[in-house]
């Protein structure tokens, strides 16, 4: 071990080194060279967490793109398929559908909750009582303690002809407007997307919450003195005051609408017909119920690029400046 | 975040690239290679029909909605074998077709496994092939049509080498509701598809549903079906299933089939918003006593014996024209076969060679299945007003016309989450044809094939 900046000398080695550099990290002078033996021992411990990504992680993701390049179904040889499992990606009608689909699920998974959740923040802000505002936090908070694949069951309850849905619509007199939701070909997409909005709108509220807590509450008292209206704030300061919140609810939700699955699965499968197809449950029902591996893999990596390429844009719209 | 970040990151990523092409070097070659054992060490050639004398556990490997019937087999093998202890493993229903494969292909696989497809167990020399079996212990002599369905050869299943034996057969057609048929002047069955489309226009004008199908989960492959057995025949379905080569149901007569479903669902004679009803909501409906017929199996008739108790009856789906073909899908409860790289296989075909006694006959009608066997065995007994009387009756009726066929959604791995389910649901939205119906469940077929 040589130094590169040349200034200070090589570390000797053993228990002398050590206590010399805690001593010298004491008094706050650090060497290049004990700096790097510092950053060594850092690597070390982050070594059980590294094998774990490793293992968990980075492997299940190399082996899916290396199977993307096969056909396989699972257990026998595979054969190698080049580039068509990517090229069926794009040419399969379905496969395509399923694709666009979560485009529009972006609409109810994202657009929906976040715009909900800041004026739901705007307002819970305003509430003086301590008690009242926890209880609507909770409330508010609750589907995101339900997992998904539950709240879809009970959505399908409530979606079916005599369900809670249909007979809201009768008893405000809106008869006219009764469906069997989930199998309905135009509104079987959106009544999905809406249970994903359900979902979602509590997260968003609350993290929303958390970041007007941070605004300085003097700005709204000086925009108050100048005579601004509650809509005035709320464009002039909750807005930019919340840009990495909005930020951070835009992008989890996106990544949940693009990568949807136990919603989808739980309350259509897909149907009717091809109306509700997702990546997310392609992937699945490709790999294990026709045993199509590369196919699925292929999917699965076209899926993660995607993700990918919608997100970091976006991470860099809402970075703070 | 600052620039300083973003170039930290960059770094990283160049990090995870290196390590990524260093890991798919070490592990480059096709997935799968070492796992399919060789055709030669599976069949088994010494057999022995010897009940054990040392105590052997068998383990066994099944769906969760046949663990009441699995269990009572056990029970009464089990007391009848005391040195032999069965060790069983249930799986939710709908992913046995998912993990059959694996299960088949562990390095310890349970000795006795669910068949769901034979081809695909075939393919990878995953199977035992039971033929030395079948001789020492003459499963040749029950009906052919009872094990054919599990035979296979150069990986086309119907005929060939036997894989696997089942523990009772499943039957479908047509449950009835019997005041509504009464009332509208059913006094016997209908004897052709005719009829019933009359039958059906008189429910209706009573303000009745006609017929309940439910399609959420793709029950209305269940009248297509129950129509296609009868005029495109028993045997070129089963072929279809079979994945024999050149099988086509793109044919006039699947054709016709379908736009019979699509008629009788036009007209109103299937519950309102179909593709939204599932099974659940079905039972419900026929049980309401609003409902006339139910396109359904064997499967149901315990719950309907406790929803409409002595209040229906159960007839095969009628032949297309009177005097015709009848048929009815009927495959296995739970068709066993022994992995190839099984412990105990002799054990196992021993409760193989149990499951067509006249013990097990009665456990499987008991739990609501047709029994395996032959003509000359004892008749299981059936309490006297439970529909599983006229399911039974029905089942000797189209298994002596030779109708019993596999079911369309076993074609393939995939082809009844991927096809029929949603392209039912797209004929009874009225979205595609009878002819797209048939044209493009035949193209996912031939692709999920790689014809």
């Amino acid at each position: 071990m040589t130094s590169l900046d040349g200034t200070t000398a090589p570390a000797p080695a053993g228990a002398a080194a050590l206590g010399r550099r805690l001593s010298r990290r004491r008094a706050g002078v650090g060497g290049t060279a004990a700096r790097r033996r510092t950053a060594w021992a850092g690597w070390l411990f982050a070594l059980p967490a590294l094998i774990m990504y490793a293992v968990f992680e980075l492997y299940p993701v190399l082996s899916a793109i290396q199977y993307s390049f096969y056909d396989w179904d699972g257990i026998g040889v595979a054969t190698p398929a080049g580039l068509a499992n990517y090229a069926r990606v794009f040419t399969e009608p379905q496969l395509v559908a399923s694709i666009l689909h979560s485009f529009i699920l972006i609409a109810f998974f994202s657009l929906l909750p976040v715009t909900l959740g800041l004026v739901v923040a705007s307002i819970t802000r305003e509430i003086r009582s301590q008690f009242a505002g926890g209880v609507a936090r909770t409330l508010m908070f609750l589907p995101q303690i339900i997992p998904g694949a539950a709240s879809a069951i009970a959505w399908t309850w409530m979606y079916s002809p005599d369900g809670a849905v249909n007979q809201l619509l009768s008893a405000i007199g809106l008869d006219a407007f009764r469906k069997t939701w989930l199998g309905d070909f135009t509104w079987a997409l959106p009544a999905v997307g809406i249970i994903g909005t359900w979902l979602a709108t509590g997260l968003c509220t609350l993290l929303l919450l958390a970041g007007i807590g941070k605004i300085d509450a003097t700005i709204y008292e000086a925009a108050q003195i100048d005579g601004a209206n509650r809509i005035q704030q709320f464009f002039a300061i909750t807005l930019p005051g919340l840009r990495s919140e909005i930020g951070v609810c835009i992008t989890i939700t996106v990544i949940a609408a693009l990568a949807s699955f136990d919603v989808v699965f739980m309350s259509t499968q897909g149907g009717p017909g091809y109306s509700t197809t997702v990546p997310g449950v392609q992937v699945y029902q490709l790999a294990f119920t026709e045993n199509r591996v590369g196919q699925s893999s292929a999917l699965a990596v076209v899926l993660s690029a995607l993700v990918l390429a919608i997100i970091l844009p976006l991470q860099r719209l809402f970075r703070e400046r | 975040m600052s620039r300083q970040l973003s170039v930290r990151s960059a770094r990283a990523l160049i990090a995870i690239g290196a390590l990524t092409s260093a890991v798919a070097l070490s592990s480059c070659g096709a997935p799968g290679s070492s796992s399919a054992p060789a055709s030669s060490a599976v069949t088994p050639t010494a057999v022995s029909t010897q009940v054990p004398t040392e105590p052997v556990t068998l383990t066994l490997y099944d769906g969760q909605g046949l663990k009441n019937l699995d269990d009572a087999l056990i029970a009464a093998f089990t007391a009848k074998y005391p040195t032999i202890t069965v060790d069983p493993t249930y799986d939710p229903d709908n992913v046995t077709t998912q993990n059959q494969p694996r299960q088949l292909a562990a390095q310890t696989p349970p000795d006795l496994v669910r068949v769901i497809s034979v081809s695909s167990g075939v393919k990878n020399n995953l199977l035992s092939p039971l033929d030395a079996y079948e001789k020492a212990y003459g499963w040749d002599k029950l009906p052919a049509s009872q094990l054919s369905q599990f035979r296979a050869e150069n990986g086309v299943a119907g005929s060939g080498s036997l894989y696997a034996k089942p523990t009772g057969f499943t039957m479908t057609g047509l449950y009835y509701d019997k005041a509504n048929a009464t009332r509208i002047g059913m006094t016997e069955p209908p004897a052709s598809v005719e009829e019933l489309t009359t039958l059906m226009g008189k429910a209706k004008a009573a303000g009745l549903v006609p017929m309940v199908v439910h399609n959420k989960e793709g029950g209305g492959v269940f009248p297509f079906q129950l129509l296609l057995n009868s005029m495109l025949g028993p045997d070129k379905v089963a072929a279809w299933v079979f994945n024999a080569p050149g099988a086509t149901i793109n044919t006039p007569e699947a054709v016709k089939a379908a736009q019979q479903v699509a008629d009788w669902n036009k007209v109103g004679y299937f519950p309102e918003g179909v593709n939204g009803l599932d099974a659940n909501g079905a039972d419900a409906l026929f049980a309401s006593g609003k409902a006339v017929f139910f396109p359904w199996g064997n499967w149901d008739a315990a719950n309907i014996d406790k929803t409409l108790p002595g209040k229906s009856g159960f007839i095969p789906m009628p032949p297309a024209t009177a005097g015709g073909q009848l048929g009815a899908m009927s495959d296995a409860a739970t068709a066993f076969g022994i992995p190839a790289k099984a412990e105990n296989k002799d054990a196992a075909a021993l409760f193989l060679n149990f499951l067509s006694s006249d013990e097990a006959r009665q456990i499987a009608v008991d739990n609501g299945f047709m029994p395996s066997g032959t003509d000359d065995q004892a008749a299981p007994s059936i309490p006297a007003g439970s529909v599983k009387n006229d399911v039974v009756s029905a089942f000797a009726q189209v298994s002596a016309a030779g109708g019993q066929t596999p079911f369309v959604q076993n074609a393939t791995a995939g082809i009844g989450n991927q096809a029929w389910n949603p392209e039912t649901q797209l004929l009874l939205g009225g979205k595609s044809t009878p002819e797209q119906y048939v044209q493009n469940v035949q193209a996912k077929y031939e692709r999920e094939l790689g014809r």
